[in-house]
């Protein structure tokens, strides 16, 4: 969890929800994701090479779906690892 | 005709010539097809390989952007799996906008010819979509303002 809002008050127990990660796409405003950006790319994958779940990376289905499609673009020419050991 | 974008590897290996003559030779294939190249991109040159391919570390990328009918790649595919310089290829269809796919009336649309083709149907309907909607827009914002202050 990487942000949080500053005024977070005390809840009543076990209700403390996560604030609601957005999409960094739809921030940035960017149409499409580029398989060559791989700087952009590396983001959305762990140390061992996988690509991060929604529920991680907070990105919208539609980015989501270009995200992987463009990792798995960049993995095929080597530009990214398919694994790291 | 289509847009394409294609990257390929180079084994570095190869010397500089016959690396340029293979440029070239692709690039021949591409024009003598039927396609049309826009820009061969070399600037990327000799980079290291995410992982080994052929215990090899290293490769040339070449990127480049071409006009071709929808045949082409195919045919240019076959040629570079045949080169055994060539470690890796990719060809993919570049799609300016996908606002022509799946036009959307709450979004503005990006790009101004599919908007054309939309505008003549739209206008018709438009006056009695806007009074449906009118009455629902107004309630749809109180209703998420009183959400979150229950949240908090």
């Amino acid at each position: 969890m990487s942000e949080d809002r500053g005024e977070r008050r005390p809840r009543p127990r076990g209700g403390r929800r996560p604030r609601r990660k957005v999409c960094t796409f739809c921030v940035d405003k960017i149409e499409f994701i580029d398989y060559k950006d791989i700087n952009r790319l590396r983001r959305f994958t762990n140390e061992r090479g996988k690509i991060l779940p929604r529920r991680m990376s907070g990105n919208c289905a539609k980015h989501q779906r270009q995200l992987s499609e463009a990792i798995k673009r960049a993995r095929a020419i080597a530009l990214m690892p398919y694994t790291v050991d | 005709m289509n847009r394409y974008e294609m990257i390929y590897i180079i084994d570095t290996d190869l010397e500089e010539a016959a690396r340029k003559e293979l440029i070239e030779k692709v690039s021949a294939l591409i024009e003598n097809n039927g396609g049309e190249i826009e820009k061969v991109d070399e600037t990327w040159g000799k980079r290291r390989l995410a992982y080994a391919i052929d215990y090899k570390t290293e490769g040339w990328y070449v990127l480049v952007t071409f006009k071709a009918p929808a045949e082409l790649p195919r045919e240019l595919e076959r040629n570079l799996q045949i080169n055994e310089s060539v470690l890796r290829y990719l060809v993919v269809k570049l799609v300016e906008k996908r606002s022509a796919v799946k036009p959307r009336a709450n979004k503005p649309a990006p790009m101004e010819a599919p908007a054309d083709v939309e505008a003549a149907p739209a206008v018709e309907e438009a006056p009695a979509a806007e009074e449906a909607e009118a009455p629902a827009a107004e309630e749809a914002p109180a209703a998420e303002e009183a959400a979150p202050a229950d949240a908090e």
